[in-house]
């Protein structure tokens, strides 16, 4: 099996062949079944001694200093993969539905396929370079697939959004490839004094390593592309934007954590940065009236939680909170898919209600994400929320007391979206629910109540991802803290359902939105004033460029 | 004065002709020319480079070079040609409408 894992990336291209060449009567089915395979393999990697394995095509990018196609299959990856596989077989599935009668339906699912391929590539990647491929892969993705709908207003703004912020990680990532010396190019090696060696050492490599992150995954001040990301079709936010996509930023800290540990100032910032995010993301939901925008801050606000504790030396709790955030939130996406599909793409939540007579699978597998999203004790949320809260409290008191805040808001976000959507007067007047929307979403349920007995109590995962990671602090299932987070969690439940009551549908407060505006209106003469230097004159490109090469010259010629 | 002395003068020269050339003239077709004189000097350059290590190397990428510029005066021209069709006087200084 390690020999066949670092080829499953290739397993959606067929797929992706025929149904551009417009074989088969429905688009979909012919590259339906790449991530089962992914998904299989990776299973079953597992289950045959999970052996890391390499594949090494040397020169294959003759123009980089560590130019080999290096595909890595190790833990890490594979469960990674598992992810991918699961969640996008079930995306396909029920895309076959969602999509149906569409009339680029055959074109979505090319762009589908590709992004599997890209995703895939991105966690086998051994080296910085591979990994860059798949990473500016999966943004290009993302921007075809926000996109999707071309006649819509607002979608290409919104997928240029998204591409800027990508591209923002990519050149941050490209970078930090340029000034890894040569023969370092290795993920594994890359936290070696050897490898750090290079200009700025370990810190700006840190840096650069954050900013890729953060961009990627939608942190501090880049979280500004996944709302508007909410343009493209609800499968495409459930897979990309809130599963996968946005969760490689994580993955990229976890992979590279050796890195981040060599430089404890960017460490620190990468644990407030995802603090920060997480509460604030958590509020800004608050004040969502679109549905899907509601969930899309949510899941900035989880990817904090990730980041937090990536930033708190507890890498494993960071993977875990992805593994089961991707099972929830995809979930939480794809129930409000339902909703939103019966009710003819109403996405306003003053317009929305009283779903749940009408729409009990949405309504039952909404709740029971809604329930790990919380951290509700036993459920896949609860074991790896309480995770990362325990490492904050261990590494940083401050920061543990501010995660285990965010609980509160967590469940007030997600109880005012849970009550809007389902629960009052019904506003519309849905149609049934359709079997292949529905039946995707059981599975998905089922591993969102039982993702985090893969951990607990045998500590099968952390076991398995030692060799990657380092060494683990066993899970300290039902403690004392995570069942503070849950109580917080329920109780914030509880507070959004009078506040639902007073303000039918969405509350759409204005909050401070005089600093707000002050901040825009600084960022837009700062924007302004830079916008005076593209004069447009080809000469003078043409001068500035001759006397940057004289200024290179001048400074090679004097070292 | 060695004769790589007097080639290496000579390249850097015509360098300086091309670019003096691209910043100075407006007509588009004589900006591509400059261009081109420009890339002449490197080609020279690389040849020079190829002749003083005795390698065959230098030869190579100069053909490569030539064919490449080839390709690039077609699309180079191809504009020129676009941009009187747009203009009547074509003027690459008039042409900005990309300025921010």
């Amino acid at each position: 099996m390690s020999a066949l894992l670092p080829w499953t990336w290739v397993l959606t291209l067929p797929g992706l062949v025929l149904t551009a060449a417009g074989v088969g009567r429905r688009p979909g089915i012919a590259s339906i079944w790449g991530p089962l395979v992914m998904l299989l393999a990776a299973l079953a990697w597992f289950a045959t001694g999970a052996v890391p394995g390499d594949v090494v095509i040397p020169n294959w990018a003759p123009f980089l200093p560590d130019g080999s196609l290096h595909l890595r299959a190790d833990a890490l990856a594979a469960l990674m993969l598992a992810i991918l596989g699961f969640v996008s077989f079930f995306v396909y599935v029920y895309s076959l539905s969602y999509m149906e009668g569409d009339p680029g339906q055959r074109r979505f699912f090319c762009y589908l396929d590709f992004f599997v391929a890209a995703m895939a590539l991105l966690v086998l990647g051994g080296t910085l370079g591979v990994l860059l491929v798949g990473w500016a892969g999966v943004g290009l993705a993302s921007f075809l697939l926000i996109s999707f709908w071309r006649d819509r207003p607002g979608t290409l703004r919104a997928g240029l959004d998204a591409l800027a912020a990508n591209m923002l990680g990519d050149a941050a990532l490209l970078l930090a490839a340029v000034i890894v010396p040569s023969g370092c190019g290795d993920l594994t090696t890359l936290g070696t004094p050897r490898c750090t060696a290079g200009l700025g050492g370990a810190a700006l490599l840190a840096w650069l390593l954050l900013i890729a992150a953060a961009a990627k995954s939608a942190q501090g001040p880049l979280y500004f592309w996944i709302p508007t990301a909410m343009a493209g079709p609800t499968p495409v936010s459930a897979l990309i934007h809130a599963a996968t996509m946005v969760a490689a930023g994580v993955y990229l800290l976890v992979r590279t954590h050796a890195v981040l540990e060599l430089a404890p100032g960017v460490m620190l910032v990468t644990a407030w940065l995802g603090t920060l995010t997480m509460l604030g993301g958590g509020i800004v939901s608050l004040f969502q009236r679109n549905f899907k925008r509601g969930l899309a801050y949510s899941t900035i606000s989880q990817l904090g939680y990730m980041f937090a504790a990536a930033g708190l030396a507890a890498p494993f709790a960071s993977i875990f909170h992805l593994f089961t955030h991707a099972f929830f939130k995809a979930l939480l996406f794809l129930a409000a898919g339902v909703a939103i599909h019966a009710t003819g793409g109403e996405e306003d939540l003053a317009r929305l209600g009283g779903l749940r007579r009408r729409l009990p699978v949405s309504f039952g597998t909404f709740l029971v994400g809604a329930l790990a999203l919380i951290g509700f004790p036993a459920t896949s949320g609860g074991f790896s929320k309480d995770a990362i809260i325990d490492a904050g409290l261990r590494e940083n008191p401050l920061i543990g007391y501010l995660l285990l805040a965010g609980a509160l808001v967590t469940g007030l976000y997600i109880g005012r979206l849970l009550f809007g959507v389902y629960f009052g007067p019904e506003r519309t007047h849905p149609h049934h629910e359709p079997a292949l929307q529905v039946w995707p979403l059981v599975p998905l349920a089922i591993m969102a109540v039982v993702a985090g007995y893969f951990e607990w109590p045998g500590g099968g995962l952390s076991r398995a991802l030692t060799p990657v990671l380092g060494a683990i602090e066993p899970l300290r299932a039902f403690s004392a803290t995570g069942l503070a987070a849950a109580v917080l969690g329920l109780a914030g439940i509880g507070l959004s359902w009078p506040i639902v009551q007073s303000a039918p549908g969405a509350t759409p407060a204005e909050v401070g939105t005089g600093w707000a505006d002050a901040l825009g209106q600084a960022g837009y003469s700062l924007s302004r004033g830079l916008a005076g230097l593209q004069t447009g004159l080809l000469t003078r490109y043409a001068l500035a460029s001759l006397l940057g090469v004289a200024v290179i010259l001048l400074l090679a010629a004097r070292l | 004065m060695t004769a790589e002395a007097i080639v290496l003068a000579t390249t850097a020269a015509l360098f300086a002709l091309g670019a003096a050339g691209v910043l100075l003239r407006r007509n588009p077709v004589a900006v591509l020319m400059a261009v081109e004189i420009m890339l002449n000097a490197a080609n020279l350059l690389i040849v020079l480079g190829g002749r003083v290590r005795g390698e065959v190397l230098g030869q190579a990428i100069a053909l490569i070079v030539l064919v490449i510029a080839a390709a690039e005066a077609v699309i180079g021209l191809g504009l020129a040609l676009a941009l009187y069709r747009d203009q009547v006087m074509a003027d690459v200084d008039e042409t900005r409408e990309v300025r921010g």
